[in-house]
């Protein structure tokens, strides 16, 4: 049997295989050739980046101290959680893995993985919980190895000691939103930025630079090696001219009131203290701040976002009477001596306005007009400068215009004029409105900032600075008073007067041992309803309450200082604003 | 009487020998690499290729044994043998130990073996005897025979389900019945007839069958989902660019982003290693090889023993094609793995009896001469 059977297999057959194996080589030397040597370029920047990732390194933001050196603004390490979803294979598995972990519903984590989904690269992390707590740290940190995707990103993370005192100085940071992202390249989603205050205005300095690591991983993400190809750099430190003792003194003394408070130097602009109350938690803001607490802040009719030394304006009252005075000095508009006679009122047309003091100051020059606050001097003072040189003169003096303090959205304020009503009001300007601003009322607006420049230029020979919040830093000169070094001490003399005269209305400032002057100032709210007139303040609902004014110079020896109060209805400026400003000064020459 | 006289002994072929342990040794080597991987600073190696040495090993001794019998004593159990083959597919199907969801182990105790790979023995020895005994051109009644009993461990091996040794399977016996010669009424109707029942056989595949399918059409639907192996594996080849990046620096491999880089995708490995250039020369070997086999099927002096070496050589020959093409990205993902380069105890055990089988059929050539 074995043998027996003929040879069977054609010759076909046997070509058949030949070219079954000559059809193998050429195939696949044609298909090697097209991807390692047509190709293979290609190919190895694929291979590249499939394993070389690049990473940021946080660097730490510059802090922010006061004057003796006090932290204002520092860092804590915080570790996020972020998912690289590329590097996932179960989003939904991580996910509610990480809400196991830390307790965060799965709704919350899947709305910030979608959130960021549209905003990070897919081989970036997308921070899913901001600020891990120690508790959980190490617990999450051995179980990250069994969950490709996961990692724990280690950054700093800002802290405010002393908030809620410094909070408007300050500000605070928090993440990024789409308009900043556009406006910094540099900052990436997921990011930090500096928000309102210092934080804001100082970000390119306070951020630093991040570093870049470039990591070596494997498919499943998991980190081989580290890089470093650029260091980060730490942001600048800050030091400021604030003096924390001094700030949270005020911000204690006022307790319970809305107001701002500014106590700067009057012969380099610096500001040693800038309150403004109510404020905030900056620190709630770092790590974002819960839905619920931010409507809350909005919400709050004080409005504790808003820093009232720099972004409120308010009509300045008689405080105004000071510029409408050095208005007339510097145009010689009317005589030291002169005297103007008030009956209490001032006809104009058909139209009565009254002094605050009903029956009349009798005749006063200007000097007594400015010390008892006469308002129907100042009326026909005005009447005689005219509202286009009130105007121009008291836009040349600082006000209508941004003080430049290193603050964001600063706010101008407003000086009227004939073409302003126009404009804004649509209609013209009439003699009354001219009167209204002589004291200070009606359209006029300023901010404290401003108040505080002002009496500062009076008492540094006229030069009108840029309030400064940084340390060693040169004085920046904005513009000049065009007053003589005598009319400049008629006003301090006269401010001088207000308060140690008889009669004077800043006399709550009257101190033994220091040389205070001063001006008060009533803004009002509303024109009162004749059932609040004549009754004390107290009675009166807090919101038509007036807003009392305090502008302020005080000095002892070498020391000189400016401090500017207003007190958000308050009431009388006298009685408001002036026992604050006297404990500032007791608390400055004590 | 003895197995083996001097003349037969003389006849053994050397180079077929030579270039099997060339092929083996670049295969363990290349295992050697795709085992080793980088964590932290330094680097592990695992005992795959530990493992393909012990296997050749007993491989390699399992020939001369084989060599010894005279193969043509196995037409006569070609029948048993086969029935066996089918009682163990169909015992896996019901006791096998399940590696990945799929059941093809039998469990010996200290050893598990694979019954596919011993089917794969059977169908080639069963139908080369059957294949001998038909004079002329297969016709549809011999064609039919033959895929009936083909059918019964290729659907058996399917369920398990390995779809990748059904189809080496059902390949090489086509490629034998091509080689046998066909008739061209059976030929042409076949031409025409088998792409019509392509969209039969499609509603026959698994899910995840499918969807390799899919993603060989189109692998960049969902690249680190199913498409994921494709796209990998040509990153691995084609960054080894002309030169490759050198024994153990394929960054592709070491990193883990080759899947299944010591099994299946070991080509890729080689490929990144050893570039362009690498590529040609295991090519080149790959093919003198398979061209070993056509002289040997070629030269042997029964239809019997030709048949079988044409069983072999398309056993191989399928593996490389598929393989390679797989790896780089000409064919859809099947697991059929890449002769000696591939880990697997089984697969290498019975590369090594098959080939046994072509050193036995290649000495006793000239045994008629002398009869």
């Amino acid at each position: 049997m074995i043998g027996s059977d003929p040879r069977e297999p054609s010759s076909k057959g046997y070509k058949l295989l030949q070219v079954l194996v000559l059809a193998l080589f050429c195939l696949v030397l044609l298909r090697l050739w097209h991807l390692q040597v047509l190709q293979g370029e290609e190919y190895v920047d694929k291979a590249r980046q499939n394993l070389m990732r690049e990473r940021s390194i946080y660097p730490l933001r510059g802090a922010i101290r006061a004057r003796n050196g006090e932290i204002l603004a520092e860092n804590k390490p915080a570790y996020a959680l972020g998912l690289v979803r590329e590097d996932c294979n179960n989003i939904e598995a991580a996910l509610s893995r990480v809400s196991d972990w830390t307790g965060i519903s799965l709704q919350k984590l899947e709305k910030r993985y979608n959130k960021g989904k549209s905003q990070v690269d897919p081989f970036k992390p997308i921070i899913l919980v901001q600020s891990l707590p120690f508790s959980q740290l190490a617990r999450i940190e051995t179980r990250l190895m069994s969950w490709a995707g996961l990692q724990i990103i280690s950054r700093p993370k800002r802290h405010y000691p002393q908030t809620p005192v410094f909070s408007h100085v300050l500000g605070y940071v928090a993440q990024a939103n789409q308009q900043e992202l556009r406006n910094h390249p540099q900052v990436q989603s997921g990011d930090n930025i500096g928000k309102r205050g210092l934080e804001q205005a100082l970000d390119n300095r306070l951020r630093g630079e991040k570093g870049r690591e470039i990591l070596e991983v494997d498919a499943q993400g998991r980190v081989l090696k580290e890089r470093v190809i650029a260091r980060p750099e730490s942001g600048e430190t800050v030091r400021l001219t604030i003096d924390a003792d001094l700030q949270r003194f005020i911000w204690r003394e006022m307790d319970k009131q809305a107001g701002a408070v500014v106590v700067m130097r009057p012969h380099n602009g610096n500001v040693l203290a800038l309150v403004s109350k109510p404020g905030y938690d900056g620190n709630a803001f770092v790590e974002g701040i819960s839905e619920q607490k931010w409507h809350k802040l909005l919400s709050n009719r004080r409005d504790p976002l808003r820093n009232r030394a720099v972004q409120s304006t308010y009509p300045p009252g008689s405080v105004f009477k000071l510029v409408i005075a050095s208005a007339a000095l510097s145009r010689k508009a009317v005589p030291l001596d002169k005297q103007l006679h008030c009956p209490g009122f001032y006809r104009l047309g058909n139209r009565v306005f009254h002094c605050w003091k009903e029956e009349g100051h009798g005749d006063v020059a200007l000097k007594e007009a400015i010390k008892q606050s006469c308002d129907v001097y100042f009326y026909k003072l005005g009447e005689k400068l005219g509202i286009d040189a009130i105007s121009q003169y008291a836009r040349s003096n600082g006000f209508h215009q941004e003080t430049g303090i290193l603050l964001p959205d600063e706010n101008q304020g407003l000086i009227p004029g004939r073409e302003w009503k126009k404009r804004h009001i649509g209609r013209s300007w009439q003699g009354g409105d001219t009167l209204n601003t002589a004291i200070g009322q009606g359209y006029t607006l300023v901010t404290p900032i401003q108040m505080a420049r002002y009496v500062a230029a009076l008492l540094n020979g006229g030069y009108l600075l840029r309030p400064n919040l940084l340390a060693r830093k040169e004085p920046k000169q904005r513009g000049r008073l065009p007053l003589s070094g005598e009319e400049l001490n008629f006003l301090l003399r006269s401010m001088r007067a207000t308060v140690e005269e008889p009669h004077g209305t800043a006399w709550r400032l009257r101190t033994r041992d220091a040389v205070i002057g001063g001006k008060t100032g009533t803004a009002q709210v509303i024109k009162l309803k004749d059932k609040f007139l004549d009754q004390e303040t107290e009675v009166i609902p807090y919101k038509y309450r007036d807003h009392a004014w305090m502008v302020s110079y005080g000095i002892k020896g070498q020391k000189k200082y400016v401090v500017a109060a207003l007190i958000e209805h308050g009431g009388h400026g006298s009685s408001a604003a002036g026992p604050l400003v006297k404990s500032i000064y007791d608390y400055l020459f004590h | 009487m003895p197995f083996l006289d001097r003349r037969t002994l003389s006849q053994f072929n050397w180079s077929l020998l030579f270039l099997l342990l060339l092929l083996a040794g670049l295969g363990i080597l290349n295992l050697y690499s795709a085992g080793t991987l980088r964590v932290d600073k330094g680097v592990t190696t695992s005992f795959y290729y530990q493992k393909q040495i012990f296997w050749f090993a007993i491989g390699l001794s399992a020939i001369p044994v084989i060599i010894i019998f005279n193969y043509r004593h196995l037409k006569e159990i070609v029948w048993p043998l086969y029935s066996v083959t089918i009682a163990l597919l169909a015992y896996v199907l019901v006791f096998g130990t399940s590696i990945s969801g799929a059941k093809r182990w039998v469990d010996l105790g200290p050893i598990s073996f694979q019954p596919t790979e011993l089917a794969k023995v059977s169908v080639i020895l069963l139908i080369a005897a059957l294949l001998s005994r038909i004079s002329g051109p297969v016709g549809w009644k011999g064609l039919g025979g033959i895929l009936g009993i083909v059918a019964i461990p290729v659907v058996l091996i399917f369920l398990q389900p390995d779809l990748g040794s059904g189809l080496n399977i059902l390949m090489l016996v086509g490629g034998m019945l091509l080689f046998k010669g066909i008739s061209k009424r059976v030929f042409l109707t076949c031409l025409v007839g088998l792409p019509l029942l392509a969209p039969g056989a499609w509603f026959m595949l698994l899910d995840y069958q499918k969807e390799r399918i899919l993603t060989f059409l189109h692998p960049h639907m969902d690249p680190l989902g199913a498409g994921y192996n494709t796209i990998q594996s040509q990153i691995a080849v084609g960054s080894g660019q002309v030169w490759g990046k050198g024994f153990l620096e394929g960054t592709q491999s070491q990193l883990r982003f080759l899947p299944a880089k010591h099994t299946d995708f070991a080509f890729s490995v080689f490929g990144e290693e050893w570039g362009f250039v690498g590529c040609i020369f295991l090519l080149a070997l790959f093919c003198l090889f398979l061209y070993q086999l056509v002289v040997v099927a070629g030269t042997s002096k029964d239809a019997f023993g030709s048949y079988i070496v044409c069983g072999v050589f398309f056993y191989f020959f399928w593996q490389v094609l598929i393989n390679i093409g797989m790896v780089l990205g000409l064919m859809p993902i099947v697991g059929i793995p890449l002769p000696f380069f591939s880990y697997g105890g089984s697969s290498t055990l019975i590369n090594c009896i098959l080939l046994g089988l072509v050193f036995s059929i290649s000495m006793r050539r000239y045994i008629f001469t002398q009869k």
